[in-house]
């Protein structure tokens, strides 16, 4: 998805997906469904950019992906955290506290 | 569970993934109450385009799984090579001497690869340089220069019929450039054509022209970068000066940049060559060099045949002039590199033997480690580890070894070349530009990895593949049989015969050294000190004016204080000038057929006494012989053999370098003197004649272009010579230098130097190739002993002396060496006929030499057994029972 935010939205979808896994592991299902449960919904992940999402970060090495059993006993693909994951989440939400704060400064700034 | 232990196919990977989402969703709407096909379509709807979807989700998929791959074997690697650096680390007397070895053998491979690289490999600063030829004359099958006639002729025939593009000649001379300090610098007469040539642009101002390139034309100059440095201090503002050269005004027009400097003549400055009619019409004078661009499309054999063609037409229209020449075309670029090609190959040869000494070293070193190894390997191939694990493991770590040995190598490379470049005698082009650049740094690394990991790995690998089982069962190393005590003896072996071959060159140039040492030079150079004076033509024309302000120098320095006895002579020995000229002995007809050539001198009286010219036969020149009286000439015995072989040349009259047929001024042999080595000790005498200077022809004064040696001797303190003749020069002319001043025992030194460079540099290298092979002989003979501990110990046990032991110790460790010999033998037979051009008084399969160098060689082989072997007789049998 081409577009001059693309990389922001990109990287916050990253992050996002990272901050889910941080809990264990889950299949690419319930990281959609934890995404929207836990935003109420005003987080839709477009399901067509999470996939290639998850595809991206595996070759980065941030997940690691196993086939395994699901709660239904269906064979399905888990996708977990691995340390470098796990550094990059925590240097991720350390930089968008520090962007959510200055930003949220500004905008309540008074003349 | 890792998901590669049961890896699906990419395509079902991504199906499956999908299908399950799929199904989740479904399953998520219809527990909200939705019917079954409306799920499956909202489901559907919110994975949007599936196709494309799979399609990007295969192909993210197909790049993850490449990038998984790459980083999993740079894990592994980074992990063979962790594991290689432990066992080196582990190891550190093998590691130590594999180092050494390879970072020595590296290193004088690389620093003699660097002088190749800088001298013959690297093109010369002209565009395509290989289009630039050396166009000479052909004269009885040697390359010859050229005289002015023929060039010009080439020059009109090559105009009408192109085959190079343009054709320059240049002729070095003399120059004296007043100053403060009147100063002798080397310049050049060129055509306007040679800057065309070479197609090197000035870095300032211009070139000349055509224009200037006549007779009357404008007196101007264009000088080198050195002398623009030295006298101008790199101004800009030079261009446009008036310099005076000879005493005459010349105009700078520009400077060359540095790297216009690919003439053995090294000049300084170049002139135009501005060729008159009556010196475009000299035919049998030959001194011209002459280069050629060769024209797009044309090929030296074209050129050169070309050229023959015009060149045998001028031969017919000219026979007494030209004989019977052709012409002779090669890359000026093997000419420039001349002799230093032969010299550098043959110590790269050298070179490389060392390096396989030391490849030899390292493959026995690592069998012997393969050997000790082989338990390890055993076990980790029973644990699973596969052969093509343990292959990349081997080979990992001769790449640890590799690259180790290759930095040190390097360094001892650079400090190899400093020496090198400091040490080389003057004359070797180039040699000061070797360095380490990244072909040098590139060529250090290949070096370092076909030696590590051709001659090392192939024994490591044999190892491994060794009797596995047979190790283990045993528990001991084993692994080791026959079949390698051989392939390490073979090691030995190849490694003294390497090491006989460099030693015997070796030794033939130390006695070659040795021989040139003694030879009689054939005059007494002890206290003798020469100088050079040129005198302009054009304040000195006429040959009485010539002679006479030479006479009036001699006669003021030998009236200086000081002075016991001094001369003037054209040439000195190992000074320049000098020429060859034709004489004809009486009774022979006067036809250019029975010309025979020699070297001509002319000297004042008391030239022979001073510099010690032993009288053979009849009188010496003196005061006697005047101008106009009856005309006198000696001979060296070398030119009387020439001249009237079998006879006493004494008394016998010479036609040489003046007259005509109607005038043929006969010369009378009035003394025989000794040959003198006057080309250096290591050069064969040449025939020689001395003409007394009251007597001098006319024309002889051009040949020697007015410039002659004084040579003196002093009463007690040379060193008063330099100041006496530049006072005697300055009372006759105060606008001239003295030049060239030295002592005749240096330049005689000077001579040698060359030599003496090749026979240090051969003697290092085979000393270090002795000091590598010996390192080889007693690591093999340690091993020996170690495995043969238990037997030594039983055969002690039941009676044998130490002098048993120590005998068959070191008979089975010289058995390789004896055999390395006979086959070291043989090689040098064929390799010291390389060096036939460089010995003098020794042959090249010199009887002596030979045997003595395998005599010392097997001598001090059988010493480096003997630690190892006095180690085995202290062997007890009890410890070495306990150690089965």
């Amino acid at each position: 998805m081409p577009g001059p935010d693309s990389d922001f939205l990109q990287g916050t979808l990253d992050v996002l997906i990272l901050k889910t896994l941080s809990w264990g592991s889950r299949h690419g299902y319930a990281i959609a469904r934890w995404l929207e449960d836990s935003s109420a919904e005003t987080i839709r992940v477009e399901e067509g950019s999470l996939y290639p999402a998850l595809y991206r970060m595996e070759r980065k090495g941030w997940i690691e992906a196993s086939w395994g059993m699901s709660e239904l006993g269906r064979r399905a693909k888990f996708y977990q955290l691995t340390p470098s994951g796990r550094a990059r989440l925590r240097a991720e939400i350390a930089a968008w506290r520090r962007l959510s704060g200055a930003v949220g400064r500004i905008l309540e700034a008074r003349g | 569970m890792s998901w590669r232990f049961w890896q699906p196919s990419l395509h079902r990977e991504v199906d499956d993934e999908l299908d399950f989402h799929l199904e989740m969703r479904v399953r998520e709407f219809m527990a909200r109450g939705m019917p079954a096909a409306e799920a499956r379509a909202e489901a559907e709807r919110m994975l949007g385009d599936a196709t494309r979807l799979r399609r990007i989700l295969r192909r993210a998929g197909k790049e993850r799984d490449r990038t998984m791959r790459r980083t999993e074997w740079l894990a592994e690697l980074r992990q063979d090579l962790a594991y290689g650096f432990r066992t080196l680390a582990r190891n550190p007397g093998f590691t130590a001497i594999a180092l050494l070895t390879l970072a020595i053998g590296i290193g004088a491979t690389t620093a003699i690869f660097s002088a190749v690289n800088a001298v013959i490999l690297r093109p010369l600063a002209i565009p395509e340089v290989d289009r630039v030829m050396l166009v000479g004359e052909l004269y009885e099958d040697r390359a010859a220069d050229v005289s002015v006639g023929n060039f010009v002729d080439w020059r009109a025939a090559n105009a009408s019929r192109p085959v190079f593009s343009e054709l320059g000649a240049i002729n070095w001379r003399n120059f004296t450039l007043a100053g403060e300090q009147p100063e002798r610098v080397i310049g050049a007469a060129v055509t306007a054509g040679y800057f065309a040539v070479m197609g090197v642009a000035p870095l300032r101002g211009r070139v000349f022209t055509e224009e200037e390139d006549r007779p009357g034309g404008a007196r101007v100059v264009v000088l080198g970068h050195r002398l623009w440095q030295r006298r101008f201090g790199g101004e800009p503002t030079a261009v446009g000066q008036v310099i005076t050269l000879n005493g005459l005004p010349h105009t700078v027009l520009g400077v060359m940049p540095p790297s216009f400097d690919f003439t053995n003549g090294t000049e300084d400055l170049w002139v135009p060559a501005a060729f008159t009619p009556e010196v475009e019409a000299q035919r049998d004078e030959h001194y011209l060099t002459v280069y050629g661009r060769l024209s797009p499309g044309s090929t030296p054999d074209v050129a050169r045949s070309t050229l023959a063609e015009v060149q045998r037409v001028l031969n017919q229209r000219y026979p007494n002039e030209n004989g019977s020449r052709s012409v002779h075309v090669e890359p000026m670029m093997r000419q420039f590199i001349g002799d230093a090609r032969s010299q550098l190959l043959l110590i790269l040869g050298a070179v490389v033997l060392v390096l396989l000494i030391a490849c030899a070293n390292v493959a026995n070193l690592l069998l012997a480690r393969g050997a000790t190894r082989a338990r390890e390997f055993a076990i980790r191939a029973s644990i699973g580890a596969g052969q093509s694990r343990l292959v990349r493991q081997l080979l990992a770590e001769s790449m640890v070894l590799a690259l180790v040995a290759a930095g040190l190598g390097i360094a001892v490379a650079w400090a190899v070349i400093r020496t090198l470049v400091a040490a080389a005698p003057p004359g070797v082009p180039r040699l000061e530009q070797a360095r380490l650049d990244p072909a040098t740094l590139g060529f250090a690394v290949g070096v370092a990895l076909v030696s590590t990991v051709l001659f090392g790995l192939a024994p490591a690998l044999r190892s491994a593949r060794a009797d596995l089982q047979g190790a283990l069962r045993t528990g001991q190393v084993r692994a080791s049989g026959g079949r390698h005590d051989w392939l390490r003896q073979g090691l030995v072996s190849a490694e003294v015969a390497l090491a006989l071959v460099l030693l015997v060159g070796a030794t033939l140039l130390v006695r070659t050294a040795i021989h040139l040492q003694r030879v009689d030079p054939g005059f007494e150079p002890r206290g003798l000190v020469t100088a050079r004076i040129a005198l302009p033509a054009e304040s000195y024309a006429s040959p009485e004016a010539v002679r006479r302000a030479f006479e009036t120098v001699l006669e003021h320095l030998t009236a200086s204080p000081g002075v016991k006895s001094a001369a003037l002579s054209s040439q000195v020995p190992m000074g320049p000038g000098g020429g060859f000229n034709g004489l004809i002995p009486e009774g022979k007809p006067v036809a250019p057929e029975s010309q025979v050539n020699a070297r001509m001198r002319l000297v004042s009286p008391g030239y022979a006494e001073t510099i010690g010219l032993r009288l053979k036969r009849g009188r010496q020149l003196s005061t006697a012989d005047r101008t106009g009286g009856p005309r006198a000439m000696v001979v060296n015995e070398a030119l009387a053999r020439d001249l009237f072989p079998g006879q006493d040349a004494l008394g016998k009259r010479v036609v040489c370098c003046e007259g005509a047929p109607d005038d043929l001024r006969w010369k009378t042999i009035v003394g025989v003197v000794g040959d003198v080595r006057s080309r250096g000790p290591d050069q064969a005498p040449q025939p020689e004649f001395f003409l007394p200077i009251s007597q001098a022809p006319d024309e002889a004064w051009n040949w020697i272009a007015r410039t002659m040696s004084l040579i003196a001797l002093a009463d007690q303190d040379p060193l008063v010579l330099g100041p006496a003749m530049r006072e005697a020069l300055r009372r006759v002319d105060p606008s001239l230098p003295v030049y060239r001043i030295e002592t005749l025992e240096a330049s005689l030194a000077n001579a040698l130097a060359p030599a003496r460079f090749r026979t240090a540099l051969l003697g290092s290298l085979a000393g270090i190739g002795l000091l590598l092979a010996l390192v080889g002989i007693y690591g093999v003979i340690a091993y020996l002993v170690t495995r043969r501990r238990g037997e030594i110990g039983v055969r002690m046990a039941l009676g044998a002396t130490s002098g048993d032991v120590l005998r068959m110790v070191i008979g089975q460790g010289l058995r390789p060496v004896l055999a390395g010999t006979a086959l070291g033998a043989l090689g040098a037979l064929a390799a010291t006929r390389l060096l036939a051009t460089w010995l003098h008084g020794v042959s090249p399969n010199d009887p002596l030499t030979f045997g003595a160098v395998a005599l010392s060689l097997t001598g001090v082989a059988a010493l480096a057994s003997l630690i190892p072997a006095r180690r085995a007789t202290k062997v007890s049998a009890l410890e070495a029972m306990r150690a089965e």
